[in-house]
């Protein structure tokens, strides 16, 4: 019973990233571009662990979330230091 | 167990929906982070939060709840420098009385 539902989150938090895309594409300052690519990368975390549990071996899947997660974040503090003052 | 790990895991779809709508739909850059920046925060804590849960007292829900804590203290993080960096770069905030 449970799978249907990680298959169904799955396919939702599918859709949500094709809609972010949207506001990464369309976005009026370079700002906004970056708010998409955070909120899509704080999604495939989630993502990724549920794939997990759908084959059966979150253990492994959790350590590559985890390294995602760290690596998303770094990268989102270094753009977002690197258009400080910058006018855009 | 399974039905409280349904509950958190839905709820948490639910949280992580609303913020990519507003995402979408909200007027100005600064309202589009507010939306971005704690509803997207709630959504992932809360479904984490349905996996350990549903895992029980092993090590990957040891490893969940790093996650949880990571993501409680970063993704604000992440908005805050993103929002100071739109603010000194010159984008100003949307009024009624500006349009």
């Amino acid at each position: 019973m449970l799978d249907k539902i990680f298959i169904g989150l799955i396919v939702g938090l599918v859709l949500i990233i094709l809609m972010m895309l949207v506001r990464v594409f369309k976005g009026p300052s370079i700002y906004d571009r970056l708010n998409g690519l955070g909120v899509i990368g704080s999604d495939t975390i989630l993502l990724i662990v549920l794939i997990g549990y759908y084959n059966k071996r979150a253990d492994m899947f959790v350590d590559i979330s985890i390294a995602y997660a760290i690596l998303g974040f770094i990268g989102l503090v270094v753009i977002a230091k690197y258009f400080d003052r910058k006018e855009t | 167990m399974a039905i409280v790990a349904i509950i958190f895991l839905l709820g948490g779809f639910f949280f992580t929906f609303v913020a990519a709508l507003g995402v979408i739909r909200l007027p100005d850059f600064y309202s589009r982070l507010h939306a971005s920046g704690k509803c997207e925060t709630l959504g992932m804590v809360l479904s984490f939060l349905g996996l350990a849960i549903y895992e029980g007292f092993t090590l990957t829900a040891l490893k969940l709840f790093f996650i949880v804590i990571f993501i409680f203290i970063a993704n604000p993080t992440g908005t805050h420098i993103l929002s100071r960096a739109a603010y000194r770069s010159g984008i100003k905030p949307w009024t009624r009385k500006g349009e």
